[in-house]
């Protein structure tokens, strides 16, 4: 006979395992996807931006390096490692508490409640420990080495490593902890019902906080701006610059100007942990029972009756259906909010740094308009292309197979016009009314149209490949990794739309040169929509299933 | 009529079903019997042309589906064995897009829609997410969904699943209705009772193979047996049930 704490240790390795797969929901993937893939996929693009980070220290030496009396490379690699362990937690959102199929399934096995709540707590932390340590893996060997204190040597460095370490940690612990805070009051104190419908929109907004606050917060990592009164009340709700001061704190580089961010950051750091530490227990002892005494049936939430006319049938029933996916469900929704949120943040980053360098020109339009209108244009197209091929309930998508009457070059066109409804003309629509009432009409209509064809090309280029119904085809991670490429080269890509910019912003000055521009744009889209039609096997079925392309490597032996 | 010639399907060289022969005419019901994978499903998938089979020919009408499917499904309506619906769409905006998806006539979609809605008492909740909806609910929602353009061939996977006595009766009058009307009904269930009373022929599938295709009368008489159950058990049930049963009990009770 086992023990109990054997039992209890099985039941435990096993319940981690059940919840730890659910970080990627696997009723999506293809039947040859492999699910360990995507995380690979996932922990190799932060080892590549850990190594890329990295290359400046080892490419010096570490000796050649100087980091000028300022804090920023600390305060930089914290900063992100946090916000990649709240990014993490906000992603795996659903997951936190039990749910239904949790307690319906697990409620009539005899597993204590403690080794539910401790295997729901360390599958819930794997994921983003693991996106940490790939984010640091190189830079927490490399980097450290410029941070040892002044005291420094060989005994600075066995201090700088373990303190680097120790504070990413607890840094990225007090993000998780909050975010589970957060959402463990909302789920106690909202009656169930209401918190279920809230908790997308809770998570959207953490999302946004988290993005904003990474890509807005200013810059304060000299010792003065840390100590000037006037930035007192702005650090009080920074909490990377709290665990900047831990790191030097455990480091020993201690300066006295930090001193209320460490106590700040241990203050949050408990308070953090008993909020998440209350909220699991509650919501284990408190809302367990509400889950079992839910009905089988709920009360509907009723969706607001509205099918408007949209193009012929079929264009109107792809349309709707992809709006009504993005408007409902929360995974295609996050990724969309990541998207946009990301290009909103930039914009507004880069509209108030001088670092940007532009300036509007005289009488015209801009630059800075330009450059976020075109960016809000490509994040917008990417961001459709991208949850497009995430598919919503895919064992549903027979309907979509056996109501396929028509070619699929209809489909395709439906699709078209679905990407341009839904990503293309929201944004025209919001530069119509943030352009007309700050610059002449002429101009105002030049970038609209100019904006117009730009759009259409993204979306000619998006559907190249895409021979397939949005949301309805099973997911293979690694197959399309056009949206890894545009992240992996958003610096190179923001240096060339400020060119593009400052091209429009000329062209737009003369009616001539606007005229041949959008000509020009025109032509281009026309002539990808002509290479897609003849790229288009015209015998080919729309595609429900991703497959592994079937690779003969030839051996060259005659 | 609905002719299958001489179908296989193999799964990675695994038959799931081999030699299937059989006709559905129109104006009949043809029960389509078998055990758990014996390959019932596969055979409706192929049917309606979801899956391909690795040999053979089904024709509607003498004519291969193949030759012009988009065609043919204009003409089919399916309910499958799994009640898989969107969920994040109301049963209004489901059939609405069903609607659009087979090239509907927008006036007539909407008349038929609100009418199956009303006539399966799902009115009410014509704008609740099918998330919310019980398992008898997104049942009707198929069925709406599979005869709104009221189809030549109807196939029914498990159709009677989830429902309740009262919409039990209603469909089992429709299928006979529908049948009358002309349609060609293939109906596959394990409700062996409701085959027997609405089944004009029945087609009992077992290991993949056909193993009865004749009218329930004939069978009773050819097998001597007084039930449909009697003549499934037969042909059918390998196992004997009472000593499985006790096996059970035992290895539970070891």
């Amino acid at each position: 006979m086992r023990n109990d704490w054997a039992i209890r240790k099985l039941q435990f390795v096993v319940l981690f395992r059940v919840f730890w797969m659910r970080v990627v929901d696997l009723e999506l993937l293809s039947r040859d996807a492999d699910p360990s893939r995507l995380a690979q996929q996932f922990g190799t693009i932060f080892v590549t931006i850990s190594i890329f980070f990295s290359l400046p220290v080892l490419l010096s030496g570490g000796g050649h390096l100087s980091l000028s009396g300022e804090w920023t490379g600390e305060h930089f690699f914290i900063e992100t490692t946090m916000t990649i362990a709240g990014l993490i937690t906000v992603l795996n959102w659903d997951s936190a508490f039990p749910d239904r199929r949790d307690v319906l399934v697990l409620a009539p096995l005899p597993v204590r409640p403690s080794t539910l709540l401790l295997a729901k707590i360390s599958a819930l932390f794997a994921a983003p420990a693991l996106a940490m340590i790939a984010f640091n893996l190189f830079i927490g060997l490399a980097w450290p080495l410029l941070f040892i204190s002044g005291s420094g040597g060989f005994f600075g460095a066995l201090r700088a490593w373990p303190a680097y370490w120790f504070t990413i940690f607890l840094g990225g612990v007090f993000f998780v902890f909050t975010i589970l805070t957060v959402q463990g009051i909302a789920a106690n104190l909202l009656p169930r019902q209401l918190f279920l419908r809230l908790s997308a929109l809770l998570q959207a907004g953490t999302l946004c906080l988290l993005l904003s606050v990474y890509f807005l917060e200013p810059s304060l990592e000299s010792p003065a701006s840390l100590t000037a009164p006037q930035n007192q009340r702005l650090l009080a709700w920074l909490p990377s610059y709290w665990f900047l001061g831990l790191f030097h704190q455990l480091n020993g580089s201690m300066h006295p100007a930090l001193a209320p961010l460490v106590r700040r950051a241990w203050t949050g750091l408990a308070l953090s942990t008993l909020g998440a530490g209350s909220a699991l227990l509650l919501s284990y002892f408190r809302m367990l029972p509400k889950i079992i005494e839910q009905p089988d049936i709920l009360p509907g939430a009723r969706a607001v009756p509205w099918s408007p006319h949209l193009g012929n049938s079929l264009q109107g029933a792809i349309t709707l259906f992809s709006l009504r996916t993005l408007l409902r469900s929360s995974q295609h929704r996050m990724i969309l909010s990541f998207y946009l949120g990301i290009g909103l943040a930039i914009v507004i980053g880069y509209s108030q740094t001088r670092f940007a360098g532009l300036v509007p020109v005289k009488g015209g339009v801009s630059t800075t308009f330009l450059l976020a209108s075109i960016l809000m244009m490509i994040l917008a197209v990417l961001a459709i292309r991208v949850v497009a091929s995430i598919p919503i309930s895919l064992p549903a998508n027979w309907i979509f197979r056996v109501t396929e009457v028509r070619p699929a070059h209809l489909y395709q066109r439906a699709v078209r016009f679905s990407w341009l409804a839904l990503g293309v003309t929201p944004i025209l629509l919001i530069l119509f009314g943030a352009f007309l009432a700050s610059y002449p009409w002429p101009q105002v209509l030049g970038h609209l149209v100019t904006m117009l064809f730009l759009g259409m090309l993204l979306v000619e280029l998006s559907l190249y490949t895409f021979q397939k119904i949005p949301f309805t085809c099973s997911y293979l991670p690694g197959k399309a990794n056009i949206h890894l490429v545009f992240w992996a080269c958003l610096l190179f890509f923001i240096r060339l739309l400020k060119d593009g910019a400052n091209f429009e912003s000329r062209m737009l000055g003369r009616r001539m040169s606007c005229i041949l521009m959008i000509l020009f744009l025109a032509v281009v889209a026309a002539g990808t929509r002509w290479l897609a039609k003849v790229n288009m096997n015209p015998a080919k079925e729309l595609e429900f299933e991703e497959e592994i392309p079937a690779v003969i490597v030839s051996l060259r032996l005659n | 009529m609905l002719e299958l010639r001489n179908i296989h399907k193999r799964y990675s060289s695994i038959p799931a079903v081999e030699a299937v022969s059989f006709t559905a005419r129109a104006g009949e019901i043809t029960g389509y019997l078998g055990a758990n994978g014996s390959g019932k499903s596969t055979t409706m998938k192929m049917i309606t042309g979801l899956i391909e089979p690795s040999s053979g020919e089904i024709l509607f009408e003498g004519r291969p589906i193949r030759d012009d499917l988009m065609a043919y499904r204009q003409r089919m309506g399916y309910v499958p064995e799994e009640p898989h619906l969107y969920s994040h769409l109301s049963g209004m905006e489901y059939l609405e897009m069903v609607s659009q998806l087979r090239n509907m006539e927008r006036k007539t979609a909407s008349e038929r829609i609100h009418g199956l809605l009303r006539l399966f008492g799902l009115y009410s909740d014509r704008d609740v997410s099918i998330s919310c909806y019980s398992k008898g609910m997104r049942q009707k929602v198929l069925l709406s969904a599979a005869l709104m353009h009221n189809p030549d061939l109807i196939l029914l996977d498990e159709p009677f699943s989830g429902l309740d006595v009262g919409s039990s009766m209603i469909l089992r009058s429709l299928i006979e209705e529908l049948a009358r009307r002309g349609k060609v009904v293939l109906f596959s269930s394990h409700e062996l009772e409701t085959v027997e009373r609405i089944c004009s022929h029945v087609i009992i599938l077992h290991r993949g193979k056909i193993v009865a295709d004749d009218s329930i009368e004939s069978l009773r008489t050819l097998m001597e047996l007084p039930t449909l159950e009697g003549i499934f058990a037969e042909l059918a049930v390998e196992q004997d049930s009472a000593k499985i049963s006790r096996e059970i009990a035992d290895l539970i009770h070891a």
